[in-house]
């Protein structure tokens, strides 16, 4: 007997369909087919030279000086071969273009493997930094945590922190926060680079000469005038090495200085003739630094001055890694500003992925061992080949509900996985009831009717859940998000696309069994 | 619960997501969790520690340790302790102040209060009727309450996943009960006794393999996470109670109703 498919399982089959490749065809394999060699960009610093020749995050990497890479480990060996050698210029060939890079510096670039799915899994599955950040003593207006969105976007690229996502959430009480999810920042650069509120001035006694920010100076990060000097010891166990960079003030900063220092008067001592005052810069009003004033200066409009610091450490080295963290930290902070508000993070959590992978295992076992369950327990109760429907259907629905998941590019967390299983969990129920509602011996009702009986107490059950999922959206700091938005998902394709599906196959094969 | 409440001044144990503090999970197969507890846990504060092992194995993958104390001062006394840095690769921290939690705590139980009333609002324009909804309500209230007994007397302590679950037992406990009240009201002729039967059989069938398909689920992942534990242990209790509720309470109640219904209709 030919068996005429319904529209409604023809709608099934659609979904199925959308499923797969909104899942499986990801931009790489629309370029490359399935076969795919290479690795993914996941970010490159801005300002770098990478990014400056058109390096992007997302491109993919398939060869750097003419050797072919096909995965992450031949990019790390070429990387460390690289390293050996003295070459200036590198030739990085990606899927549809090449570049060529006049710096041996590769640590601009981040990678990862070529992702096989569309599907992106959340912090607590993937690893990564996440940080809730409130404002100290001031309850965020929307426009203020947006624009403060802005300023740490800024800084955090300023940098050289590029492979984050910063979202602003508000909450069921009205509390504006912003979230900061970001991979390969270790915590202490991210909660020193937000807890400093950055306002840095140089001021000449009471005057502020300037502040910093875009608007009053423009920093120089490379080239022979930033310097870090060699560490000298400054006790028995410690080192300091000290740094300086040239920043460019803005003409009417310089014009301020002249204004400032004509007045004041010269001190003639044995190491030459300065200002009686000195130069001192804060930062969030803490004195950083005194610097004296060279006597040539005063009245000048002065457009360059040099910042200094310096850092601290038990070696040497330590102490010019720190001072090279110092300054670069001192530039970002100069480029970008001061923050509008005093900064907090009320949670900061840092994820490794080790324990994110065995999650997925077995997350993976719990649902196929749930399913096979499932259809073992259905096939003892009815005994009939439509036991089996249950099964087919439930893996649709989660395939279904991932598929929409990767297409709107959902963060799948344990806790959104959890929403697909509760959404399968009342799945089954649905197909129970239609089971047993359209095998019913007595009455007198039509094959119609029973299955309109059946979706009365479906749909019934539907809008009751939705009703209590709902308000969970706006809790918690959008953490929630991910598992309200797959169970709704989850229930909602239920009763719409799977359960008409499955009444009608039931109904089919219920024909069949009385033909 | 009433003794529990005068206790604890609240309706249940919470877990440092919901009062603040640090979580740490350190991966370490050589770890020894006692001495690590003996020699640490004065340093921090309300510290417990937990380990998690390999399903198949048993080899101890990770320890955590759960305090009240920051992130900071955590990382210090068990850096102190090991004797090596914690980074991204061998360990992961969870850190949420006390006033954020607070304020997510305050927001679970406000959306668990909106969450009953609009549940029942769409019950009551389901069934129209005074006595059938509030049985579907009163019946997911109970499953919810009477769970939340037993993980109290367990011991558990709830985390924001934890209080989700009990929200959950909602659209489950909801189910069997809608069916009930709807084979009974719209019965077409059929006798009650027959339609208690029927829905009986149904509702039955629904809630064994949930729990089979929760208790597999469970038994695998939840040793891995407090989360996942707790979300399916509480799934596991409220569908268990659910039976009790609804071919109990409920059943008894809705059958009432409907030969009450039956004998004024009668009279007329």
């Amino acid at each position: 007997m030919k068996i005429k498919l319904t529209w409604r399982i023809w709608l099934w089959i659609a979904f199925i369909a959308f499923a797969l490749i909104s899942i499986f065809i990801t931009p790489t394999v629309m370029q490359q087919g399935f076969m795919q060699k290479g690795v993914l960009i996941k970010s490159v610093t801005p300002d770098s030279f990478a990014f400056e020749t058109g390096l992007r995050a997302e491109q993919v990497i398939i060869a750097i000086d003419r050797q072919p890479i096909t995965n992450v480990d031949d990019y790390l060996e070429i990387l460390e071969l690289k390293s050996k050698t003295e070459k200036e210029k590198t030739t990085i060939t990606t899927i549809n273009s090449e570049y060529i890079i006049f710096s041996e510096n590769l640590l601009e670039i981040s990678v990862s493997k070529i992702p096989l799915t569309n599907l992106k899994l959340g912090l607590d599955l993937a690893g990564g930094s996440r940080a809730f950040i409130e404002a100290e003593n001031h309850k965020l207006t929307t426009q203020e945590v947006q624009e403060l969105k802005e300023v740490i976007e800024n800084r955090l690229n300023a940098f050289g922190l590029s492979d984050m996502k910063i979202t602003t959430v508000s909450d069921l009480f009205g509390n504006n926060r912003l979230s900061i999810e970001i991979a390969g920042a270790t915590p202490k650069d991210l909660k020193e680079l937000i807890s400093q509120q950055g306002k840095f001035e140089a001021k000449i006694g009471n005057e502020t000469v300037f502040v910093g920010g875009k608007s009053e100076l423009s920093v120089t990060r490379t080239g022979s005038e930033v310097v870090v000097e060699n560490a000298v010891p400054s006790s028995s166990s410690t080192y300091v090495s000290k740094f300086h960079f040239p920043v460019t003030l803005s003409q009417t900063a310089a014009e301020r200085f002249a204004e400032i220092t004509k007045d004041i008067s010269v001190n003639a001592t044995n190491g030459g003739e300065y200002l009686s005052k000195n130069i001192d810069f804060y930062l969030d009003d803490n004195l950083r630094e005194s610097l004296l004033i060279s006597s040539s200066l005063k009245g000048q409009i002065q457009p360059t001055i040099s910042i200094s610091g310096s850092g601290t450490g038990t070696t040497a080295e330590e102490a010019e890694t720190a001072a090279q963290g110092e300054m670069k930290k001192l530039q970002t902070i100069l480029i970008t500003g001061s923050l509008p508000f005093k900064l907090t993070i009320v949670k900061l959590d840092t994820i490794s992925s080790t324990l994110g992978n065995n999650f997925v295992k077995y997350l993976f076992l719990a649902g196929i061992v749930a399913l096979v369950l499932v259809a073992v327990t259905i096939f003892l109760k009815y005994k009939t080949r439509a036991a089996i429907a249950p099964l087919i259907v439930c893996t649709s629905e989660i395939f279904i509900t991932l598929g929409i998941a990767a297409f709107m590019k959902w963060d799948l967390d344990l806790m959104a996985i959890a929403g697909i299983l509760a959404a399968i969990g009342t799945g089954v129920d649905d197909q129970i009831v239609v089971l047993d509602e359209t095998r019913q011996k007595e009455g007198t009702k039509s094959m119609k009717q029973k299955i309109k009986n059946a979706f009365t107490i479906v749909f019934g059950a539907y809008f009751t859940s939705v009703a209590s999922l709902l308000p969970l959206a706006w809790v918690g700091g959008g953490l929630l998000k991910g598992f309200v938005l797959t169970t709704l998902t989850g229930i909602t394709l239920g009763v719409l696309v799977t359960r008409p599906a499955f009444a009608d196959i039931v109904r089919l094969i219920e024909k069949e069994n009385a033909s | 619960m009433g003794f529990f409440y005068s206790q604890n001044n609240d309706f249940f144990y919470r877990d440092i997501s919901l009062t603040g503090g640090t979580s740490v999970t350190i991966e370490d197969k050589n770890l020894d969790i006692v001495s690590l507890e003996n020699s640490i846990s004065g340093k921090l504060e309300g510290a417990n520690f937990r380990e998690i092992s390999d399903l198949i194995t048993r080899e101890q993958i990770a320890i955590i340790v759960e305090t009240k104390s920051d992130e900071e001062l955590t990382r210090n006394v068990l850096e102190d302790y090991l004797n090596y840095e914690l980074t991204e690769e061998n360990s992961s921290f969870e850190f949420t102040g006390a006033l954020l939690s607070e304020s997510f705590y305050q927001q679970l139980l406000f959306a668990i209060l909106i969450a009953f009333a609009l549940m029942s609002l769409v019950v009551f324009l389901q069934f129209r009727s005074f006595i059938p909804s509030i049985t579907v309500i009163f019946s997911a209230f109970a499953d919810i309450f009477m769970s939340l007994v037993v993980v109290n007397l367990l011991g558990v302590q709830l985390s924001t996943a934890g209080i989700v679950a009990l929200l959950m037992l909602i659209g489950y406990s909801v189910d069997t009960d809608i069916l009930l009240a709807n084979k009974v009201l719209k019965r077409d002729g059929n006798s009650i006794n027959n339609q208690l039967w029927t829905s009986f059989k149904t509702g039955i069938t629904m809630t064994l393999t949930s729990i089979v398909a929760v208790l597999a689920a469970f038994l695998i992942v939840g040793p891995f996470s407090s989360i996942l534990y707790q979300i399916f242990l509480i799934m596991l209790l409220g569908l268990v109670f659910d039976i009790l509720n609804t071919w109990i309470t409920s059943i008894s109640i809705i059958k009432w109703y409907a030969i009450n219904k039956e004998k004024k209709k009668n009279e007329n």
